[in-house]
């Protein structure tokens, strides 16, 4: 892992993405006005170093425009981004050079290429030495198990290993800075628990800096030293996921399991703030667990249900992010 | 940046067009199939009209220059077209490249492609119709078959400046733009005969001079002065141009976000 450093490796500061968006006057029928459509108001984030930043939020927060503008894809309508202490649009070759991307449903590599034709195309494209490049694209290729394919045509790939060619394709020049998006989506799970651990590792072992937004709670837990939620363009929490836990105190959980599995009424007693009924248990989401936990066994025994299982913890971080979602 | 690492980038582009073009059965057609229909087509129809072997000459040449024009123009079209079709446009532009590598790269690759084209359609000429291309001398050849290339360069730059553009409406102007060109140019016909203002607007077009040129190794009185000098000067303009535009278009995609959308 590389040594915290003073100067961050993503700075944003007051980043900004409008798109213009034409409206129907429906009277005239035809385009009439144009507005604005901000999906990036005013972010400020900065990203130490080697450090792993989860960025989460719900549908059109910006993650994935936020992302989109650091890779120079998409230019800032205002605000500034540095990479390394490059500016995303003054010297975007620079960032170019130093970024890793992986995108959004991003399953396109060339299919009528082979998977190693692919990653030699790319070395190409960043200047690797063809030496290097053919020993760099077949260790990788073996990396993402695709060793046994790298000559076979992409268009004979699954959805699967295009993405896992897709993020060989992303690494292949040794970038210092990952920026990932929903890098599991749709992936089977045994296919995204190989992927978070080659993620995992590219940190362990160049101490790559790593920008991830994913939907997926239990990922950006497992992947992320810190997460930050954004909403609406601003961070209001960022933390690690047990400091946002506490953070974002929504109280305990006191999970039980009923005979009958019926628990109609206790989301009325006083302090509970949700239950939820999944799979033959209940989950209450109480302001105490101290003070709720024998007040609801007392209720339930009125009631003539029988408790089989009671278990008492802190919300997860789904819990903390639906409520910072709010 | 390095002349080596600047090859490198024009060497994967052409290496790209090459092995995706060698991959489609469809490039056979561009390749040998259209090319050949052209020149047998056109070369009847002389001998059904009983032209003599000028006129022969002149319609020959046009035929000759359309279909070089056409695939060297496709190829540097298809720079950009893989990557629509592909859904990969975001990832050239992720990686630290230029345009001019991609043009020439793919440029390159157009000229291999056009030069087999033309080698194809001399040798049918030659030996269906008794019509020697290599008359005018290896130098005339040689500044014809360029004033084809660099016409290839500006129409197939102004097509990956049209996708980017419109998006993948402006796909059809990749095979549409050059026949709209060659109706200025003379493909068939004297440009002189051409109605005002449109003979002008001939005029414009650097495969007009070029045209002019070769064709006066055959007994046509040239229409203009210097055309050669002409059809390249216009040419390095039209490039210089067309290059310009594909950056602007490019720089306007990363604003509005139609690069994405070319990716979905």
């Amino acid at each position: 892992m590389k040594d915290a450093s003073p100067v961050p490796a993503i700075a944003m500061r007051g980043l900004t993405k409008r798109f213009p968006a034409r409206q129907r006057d429906p009277r005239a029928g035809h385009a009439a006005a144009a507005a604005e459509v901000v999906a990036v108001d005013h972010l400020t984030l900065d990203v130490a170093s080697g450090e792993r930043l989860g960025l989460l939020g719900p549908n059109g927060a910006g993650k994935t425009t936020t992302l989109l503008m650091l890779s120079t894809l998409l230019a800032p309508s205002d605000g500034t981004a540095l990479v390394e202490g490059f500016d995303v649009r003054r010297d975007p070759q620079a960032v170019r050079r130093r970024i890793g991307a992986l995108l959004a449903g991003d399953r396109a590599v060339y299919r009528r290429l082979t998977g190693r034709e692919n990653l030699l195309y790319f070395a190409d494209l960043y200047g690797l030495p063809r030496a290097e490049a053919a020993a760099r694209a077949a260790a990788l290729l073996d990396l993402v198990g695709l060793g046994e394919r790298a000559d076979d045509l992409v268009s004979r790939y699954s959805s699967g290993m295009r993405l896992r060619l897709a993020l060989a394709r992303t690494v292949l020049h040794n970038p210092s800075v990952l920026l990932l998006d929903e890098p599991t989506l749709g992936l089977d799970p045994d296919i995204s628990v190989r992927m978070r651990a080659q993620i995992a590792g590219l940190r362990r072992e160049r101490g790559t800096t790593i920008l991830l937004t994913t939907h997926y709670m239990r990922e950006a837990e497992e992947l992320c030293d810190e997460i930050a939620f954004i909403k609406n363009g601003e961070i209001p929490a960022r933390g690690t996921a047990d400091a946002l836990k506490r953070q974002i105190r929504i109280g305990d959980v006191i999970a039980l399991r009923l005979d009958p599995a019926s628990g109609d009424g206790l989301a009325e007693l006083p302090g509970v703030l949700r239950c939820v009924f999944q799979d033959g248990r209940v989950e209450c989401t109480v302001d105490s667990a101290e003070k709720r936990l024998a007040q609801i066994l007392s209720w339930l025994h009125e009631q003539g249900v029988v408790v089989r299982d009671v278990d008492v913890h802190e919300p997860d971080l789904e819990e903390v992010f639906v409520e910072l979602a709010k | 940046m390095s002349w080596r690492s600047e090859m490198g980038r024009v060497y994967a582009f052409a290496k790209r067009n090459l092995l995706m073009a060698a991959r489609n059965v469809f490039f056979v057609f561009e390749l040998a199939f259209w090319p050949t229909v052209g020149v047998l087509s056109i070369g009847l129809m002389t001998r059904f009209l009983d032209l003599g072997p000028e006129m022969t000459a002149f319609l020959l040449v046009g035929t000759m220059a359309l279909s070089t024009v056409q695939v060297c123009q496709l190829d540097v079209s298809y720079a950009l077209l893989f990557d629509v079709w592909s859904k990969s446009v975001k990832h050239q532009f992720l990686a630290p490249v230029e345009i001019r590598h991609m043009a020439l790269g793919s440029w390159l690759v157009g000229i291999g492609r056009g030069l087999t084209v033309f080698g194809l359609q001399a040798l049918l000429s030659w030996w269906a119709f008794d019509f020697d291309f290599f008359e005018p001398g290896v130098l005339a050849l040689g500044a014809f078959l360029l004033g084809c290339f660099l016409t290839s360069a500006v129409v197939g730059l102004l097509v990956c400046a049209l996708v980017l553009l419109f998006g993948t409406r402006a796909e059809v102007s990749a095979w549409a733009t050059v026949n709209l060109v060659m109706v200025f140019c003379g493909i068939y016909y004297p440009v002189s005969i051409l109605p005002e203002p449109v003979s002008t607007l001939a005029g414009a077009f650097p495969l007009t001079y070029v045209l002019d040129a070769f064709r006066s190794h055959y007994g046509f009185a040239p229409e203009f002065s210097h055309p050669l000098l002409m059809g390249f000067i216009l040419s390095a303009l039209y490039i210089g141009l067309a290059h310009w535009a594909l950056a602007a278009a490019v720089t306007r995609c990363r604003r509005t976000g139609l690069l994405l959308k070319l990716s979905e």
